[in-house]
């Protein structure tokens, strides 16, 4: 697990500045702008699994180098907004071959905790196959369910459970 | 001892027989019905026991059970007539006039004496109109300081099969994950003898599902210590934590057979999970489901030959039994479009599961055939019931009162107690075998 996380370390340098007061906001960075050069932060900020973030105190990240992709309640479907999201996300992982990735399935809190790590599993299976159709190879992306355990928020409301329904794409390294 | 017996009887054959809901001291005598008066003394200091605390602790913990079965009214204590430590403990030296001035129904007496470590207690339950002890419900108990507590439980535990013809559940442990510990999850231990619950998990990490081997001496749970979820198993006497099932894919649960030999364990692998049996060593025996669908949460019948599971395969996450061979898939809940975690009565004869109703998730009791099924709760969101050892109570979680607590209740739902407070989150109850 350590040697996961200097390998998400590496890619911190890699990641848009944001602001830490941001991470959890919707972001503005697209895929593909988060070339080297964005050096700097030097601090466990950005990056790394949504558990390493929250055993870090930091909690899970909202978007990144690639955008998270939505979803319906109980539903693992990718609909049009997603795929939107996915087709940049295929831009920016053509243009840096080496890079791996670990989606991770992510669910609202409206659910059991199990059937949430199953539906979160599915989701993470529908992305990595869109990416796969995309050609992006099935080694280079893994997944992980956390399923309701890592909310990016507590409140009981629509906006709230939409922002968590979510697979998160967390960049391995490149 | 004729007239409590008498009355006794009467209430037990009323509780059994629903439809009669026949009137005794005014209500309904049941888990709810908080109709019986009872009065539990502190135990008389019988030596070692001079600032009565053991006998204060041991009367809190009985009464906290005895309110907690929903079945009875505790006196309050500011209310007794007779000094704990220079009235008598015999039904010669009980004053049962002024006792049944109070309204006791029935009263709990005894003495502790503790000689270094070793505690011993004597206590007994007293018919008051009927001026009697009651032998079939009283108990002498020796062991050590620390079982103070489980003494109390025993003795709340014989109370109850003297009134209600079925032994308490109180002498048992219910272990759940919290984050009371900090930002991250761990399993708890919680025992009717304590107000806090105790860390028996040290996995720095997220945890899920905590369920008991058969024994109450091993917990199995699924930790993401490893990164990707494995099922683990902890011995509860060294809290070592061990893998007992690893990859290939993604461990979402398990559950331990009754009689400890295997294991039923959701694996995900490639976004599809399914249900596997395995030994109880950790190696796989076959699989039990094989469906693009979600399949999981798989819990053991008592019998040990067939299990119930959540299958979204018809569209939406549904109840099933089957039989441990994979035969005689059955679908076992009809309402609603999602309902899942399913717990098996320890007596065989229902299901408990969560359903989403309007918005909300509550806890539903049916039978096993899917007939007479009754939501419980209705206040808060409500998940992942287990049961008693005795098949009347559950447990679950609870948001009612804000953060997700766990809360008892019985199996109709009559009387709903909380059992864990504070600001952390406290879910996925699992109730224990009969501690031995």
């Amino acid at each position: 697990m350590r040697g996961a996380s200097r390998k998400w370390r590496v890619a911190l340098a890699l990641v848009l500045i944001v602001p830490l007061a941001g991470a959890c906001k919707k972001k503005s960075g697209r895929p593909g702008e988060g070339g080297a050069g964005a050096a700097g932060l030097g601090e466990e900020g950005l990056g790394g699994s949504s558990l390493e973030r929250s055993k870090r105190g930091l909690g899970p990240e909202e978007g990144g180098i690639l955008g998270d992709v939505h979803f319906a309640y109980d539903s693992y479907e990718l609909d049009g907004s997603a795929r939107d999201v996915l087709a940049r996300n295929v831009d920016w992982l053509r243009q840096n071959s080496r890079a791996k990735v670990e989606l991770e399935g992510h669910c609202d809190s409206r659910g059991t905790i199990e059937y949430n790590l199953a539906l979160g599993a599915k989701r993470a299976k529908s992305v990595k196959d869109y990416l796969s159709s995309q050609g992006i190879a099935a080694d280079r992306v893994s997944t992980i369910s956390y399923g309701k355990e890592l909310p990016l928020c507590q409140e009981e409301s629509e906006p709230c459970w939409a922002r968590n329904r979510r697979v998160h794409s967390v960049v391995l390294g490149q | 001892m004729k007239t409590l017996t008498m009355l006794l009887m009467v209430m037990v054959f009323l509780g059994r027989v629903p439809a009669a809901n026949a009137v005794v001291t005014g209500a309904i005598f049941g888990p709810g019905s908080e109709s019986f008066p009872i009065a539990v003394v502190p135990l008389k200091n019988a030596g070692g026991d001079a600032d009565g605390s053991l006998g204060a602790r041991f009367a809190r913990v009985l009464s906290r059970d005895l309110d907690l079965s929903g079945y009875f009214r505790l006196l309050d204590p500011k209310t007794f007539i007779e000094d704990p430590q220079t009235s008598g403990t015999t039904a010669a030296e009980i004053d049962f006039v002024g006792w049944a001035t109070l309204g006791a129904q029935a009263l709990v007496k005894g003495t502790v004496n503790a000689a270094g470590d070793t505690v011993t207690v004597e206590v007994r339950l007293f018919d008051v109109p009927g001026r009697h002890d009651v032998p079939a419900a009283s108990r002498r108990f020796t062991g050590s300081r620390s079982d103070l507590g489980r003494m109390a439980n025993k003795t709340a535990d014989g109370i109850l099969e003297f009134l209600t013809g079925e032994r308490g559940p109180f002498d048992s442990a219910i272990v759940f994950v919290s984050t009371r510990g900090g930002r991250l999850k761990e399993v708890y231990r919680f025992t009717f003898d304590t107000d806090d619950p105790v860390k028996v998990s040290d996995e720095r990490s997220l945890v899920v599902t905590p369920r008991w081997r058969n024994d109450s001496r091993a917990v199995l749970f699924t930790s993401y210590r490893e990164h990707i979820p494995r099922l683990f198993q902890l011995d509860l006497a060294t809290r070592q934590a061990t893998r007992l099932v690893g990859g290939p894919g993604q461990v979402l649960d398990g559950a331990w057979s009754p009689d400890g030999s295997k294991l039923l364990v959701t694996r995900d692998e490639g976004g599809n999970s399914d249900i596997y049996l395995f030994d109880s060593g950790g190696q796989m025996i076959r699989r039990l489901t094989d469906h693009w669908a979600i399949d999981v949460s798989p819990v053991w019948a008592p019998d040990g030959r067939r299990l119930a599971f959540c299958s979204a395969r018809t569209g939406s996450p549904q109840i099933y039994i089957m039989n441990v061979d994979g035969s005689g898939l059955t679908r076992v809940s009809h309402t609603g479009s999602y309902n899942t975690s399913p717990a098996w009565s320890p007596k065989g004869d229902r299901i408990a599961y969560t359903t989403r109703a309007s918005g909300g998730f509550q806890i539903v009791v049916g039978g096993v055939d899917g007939s007479g099924e009754q939501t419980i709760t209705s206040m808060g969101s409500n998940e992942n019931p287990s049961w008693a050892p005795d098949g009347r109570y559950l447990v679950f979680s609870s948001t009612r009162a804000g953060q997700h607590h766990l809360f008892l209740s019985d199996r109709e739902g009559k009387s709903q107690k909380q059992l864990t407070r504070g600001s952390a989150d406290d879910t996925s109850p699992a109730w224990s075998p009969r501690l031995e």
